[in-house]
């Protein structure tokens, strides 16, 4: 665990202070919001803020100084005597050490014999991201379930969906940071994958804490299943106290849209929810965009019967080339090959500061450039 | 110089507030009441000529005992400033008793409690135990919740939680007051070394079986008794009013908890828990109950307590985990961090 001072945050312009009109902008078509004759975006760039396509070019992000965010510094309580001196306060980050200092845990199962001397230490750093390296964490992170979930996922992402990936060199080594990514396929594999490549590609090891739907949380085992390995539901108490931890969040901004898109859809991606933007900011955590490709051949949906979907409350009642006609074993992926692309990061953080996340129209404008740039990356590397 | 009153000091979070109190050299005279006989922990506090500790045998959940008690020469001499109240823990664990047991005493004394200390011009402080199973859960496996996330109100909220809600309601509405300081302290699972487990309803009552949704198992967040007690002690130095949450750093699941303690934690289809748990009582297993069935068996939670630890400087500073006690057992434990 590593010892943060925290300090006071720095405030920059925001959109609001530009003069430009805040809110309003959310539902509407993002890219066309995004015309290049956009007075907003015009602005940005006068701020020296791309506002095309590509992402600026970023010179290795610094350690933050000073992490926590403004939400994690609660308003005062109506009740609370102004008079009461504030406890300054020392944030720890959840940190893995370094591969070479991990000692390497001993063979204990057959599953074990299955990783190789490598991964058994990069599962074994993952240990000292429970404090006090406590059979839990505070959301049911189990460094031991993990280690028992963790060989499948390994065969799966060595053998059967062949993951090569790049740019790995984008993902911060530590504190909190955000790994935004398209989504696909019926089920989630490109967050089990994006996961195992982040703990297999990292040094120190790092574990992506995915953010899962709410109604993920409701199911029965797969709840418990996702706490275990360390993914979070997507509630904004529970995102902003894990980037306050410094932890690496793996979001897909597209939601269950994402995954229930048409086979006319593939790789068109939909549009994006803005909340991890304003939690980028509140944190002043960098955005990696990364572009997953293979997930939306996983699992083409022919037709998505919503009538029945509705009726039997599910988010996506499918027809696929073997769904329903092999029955269950229909929604089982194809045995597509994986690559995955992390992209330079984003630090919007720099330049709007924690005060940013409060003008809706910016919050938009940001994440649909994370968009773009997601998009860019899946149509340069299919 | 406070000087205290401590209700409900013979329950086990009770006897560990007093004692952190009597050790506290800001704590002027302790008053400590209870139903029952004072604890046999308590004899060499209150041994001694002019001793700090003085203890009475109250029912706080009937008007005149209480009535009786803050208007006693004792109370005026001892010049009591602050209240702690304690709120009943439910059911005592020896006993086999009905599920609801102490529910509608816990909402009577705490009205009754607050109702005196408005009235009494001598008391400026109440510190209020509150649990922190008043919140609505959402679907999800751990929730991180905050002093002001929502409560449970639904209408179909098990008893037992209803009571913790009446009971937080009760304080909350007069945490504005002016001449009387109020605060308001929600503390999840409690944990005392031995096994012991207290606030939780999944887990309330005598060890035994324990039904829960099978595939579910919701996180606990915890905290050791000493902690609660810290808490209370720094509530009772500050100037600060308001809702506080108190919470130690760990969290387990509910199963793991259950085990810890000495349950068994059995799983049962969702749709058959409520069947199955009527149907062991009519069968007379009267520890094969679940005490509630509601979302706190399905959804856990954490709490943030980044306001307790600015208003209060309140940090938990105990560990809990398995050790192995001199008999061979494991037994669930706290430690100094």
């Amino acid at each position: 665990m590593k010892e943060v001072d925290t300090q006071p945050l720095s405030s920059t312009p925001t959109g609001e202070l530009l003069g430009l009109p805040s809110g309003g902008a959310l539902g509407r078509d993002p890219f066309a919001e995004l015309a290049e004759d956009d007075p907003f975006a015009a602005r940005l760039e006068e701020l020296g803020l791309d506002a095309g396509i590509a992402p600026r070019r970023q010179s290795p992000a610094p350690r933050p100084a000073h992490p926590r965010p403004a939400s994690a510094k609660p308003a005062p309580e109506a009740g609370a005597r102004a008079d009461a001196p504030p406890t300054p306060r020392r944030r720890r980050w959840a940190a893995t050490p370094q591969l070479a200092e991990v000692e390497l845990p001993e063979v204990r199962d057959w599953l074990d014999r299955v990783l190789g001397e490598n991964e058994r230490r990069r599962l074994g750093a993952l240990t000292h991201l429970v404090e006090g390296e406590a059979p839990y964490d505070r959301y049911g992170f189990s460094p031991e379930a993990t280690r028992l979930a963790f060989p499948f996922f390994y065969a799966l992402y060595r053998i059967y969906f062949r993951v090569r990936s790049e740019g790995h060199e984008n993902i911060p080594d530590e504190g909190p940071a955000i790994l935004a990514a398209n989504h696909g396929g019926l089920l989630p594999f490109d967050g089990a994958m994006g996961v195992t490549d982040v703990v297999l590609h990292t040094d120190p090891p790092r574990l992506a804490r995915t953010v899962v739907d709410r109604w993920a949380g409701s199911l029965p085992w797969v709840n418990v299943f996702y706490a275990r390995v360390g993914q979070v539901v997507g509630t904004r108490e529970n995102f902003a106290d894990l980037l306050d931890d410094g932890q690496l969040m793996l979001v897909f901004p597209e939601g269950m849209e994402g995954m229930r898109k048409l086979v006319t859809q593939r790789y068109r991606l939909q549009p994006f929810r803005v909340g991890f933007v304003e939690q980028a900011l509140r944190a002043r955590a960098p955005i990696v965009p990364v572009a997953f490709i293979g997930t939306d051949d996983q699992s083409p949906i022919l037709y998505d019967i919503k009538p029945l979907a509705r009726r039997l409350g599910l988010p996506v009642a499918p027809l696929t080339p073997t769904f329903p006609w092999f029955g269950p074993l229909g929604l089982l992926p194809y045995p597509v090959r994986y690559r995955i692309v992390y992209g330079e990061p984003f630090h919007f953080y720099k330049r709007f500061g924690p005060e940013g996340a409060d003008d809706s129209r910016l919050v938009r404008y940001l994440a649909n450039q994370v968009r773009r740039t997601i998009q860019q990356l899946i149509d340069r590397s299919r | 110089m406070r000087n205290v009153l401590v209700t409900h000091a013979d329950e086990p979070i009770g006897r560990r507030v007093v004692k952190t109190l009597f050790h506290d050299p800001e704590i002027g005279t302790i008053l400590a009441a209870g139903d029952g006989a004072p604890p046999r922990s308590f004899d060499r506090f209150l041994a001694g000529s002019e001793p700090r500790l003085a203890y009475a045998r109250v029912d706080f959940a009937k008007h005149r005992p209480v009535s009786e008690l803050f208007r006693s020469s004792r109370f005026r001499a001892a010049e009591i400033d602050s209240v702690v109240h304690v709120p009943r823990h439910g059911a005592p664990a020896a006993q086999a008793a009905p599920i609801v047991a102490g529910l509608a005493e816990r909402t009577a004394e705490a009205r009754l409690v607050l109702q005196h200390c408005l009235e009494t011009a001598s008391v400026r402080n109440l510190i209020a135990l509150g649990s922190a199973f008043v919140y609505r859960l959402p679907p999800g496996n751990a929730n991180r919740l905050n002093e002001d996330s929502e409560l449970d109100l639904d209408p179909d909220v098990p008893p037992e939680i209803r009571s913790w809600i009446d009971c937080d309601m009760i304080f909350h509405g007069e945490v504005h007051n002016d001449r009387l300081r109020v605060v308001l302290l929600r503390v999840p699972t409690v944990v005392a070394a031995g096994g012991y487990v207290y606030l939780n309803p999944s887990l309330a009552g005598r060890p035994g079986y324990r039904l829960r949704p099978l595939g579910f198992d919701p996180i606990c967040a915890l905290v050791s008794d000493k902690d609660v007690a810290r808490a209370v002690q720094a509530a009772v130095l500050s100037r600060c009013s308001g809702i506080y949450n108190v919470a130690g750093s760990e969290a387990v699941p509910l199963s793991v908890l259950a085990r810890w303690t000495g349950r068994a934690s059995l799983p049962v289809p969702g749709p058959l828990l409520a069947w199955a748990a009527t149907g062991a009582r009519l069968m007379g297993a009267d520890g094969f109950r679940s005490a509630i069935e509601g979302s706190q068996l399905r959804y856990g939670f954490t709490l943030d307590t980044s306001r307790a630890e600015r208003d209060l400087g309140f940090r938990s500073s105990y560990r809990i985990g398995l050790a192995r006690a001199g008999d061979g057992a494991l037994r669930i434990e706290t430690a100094s961090a």
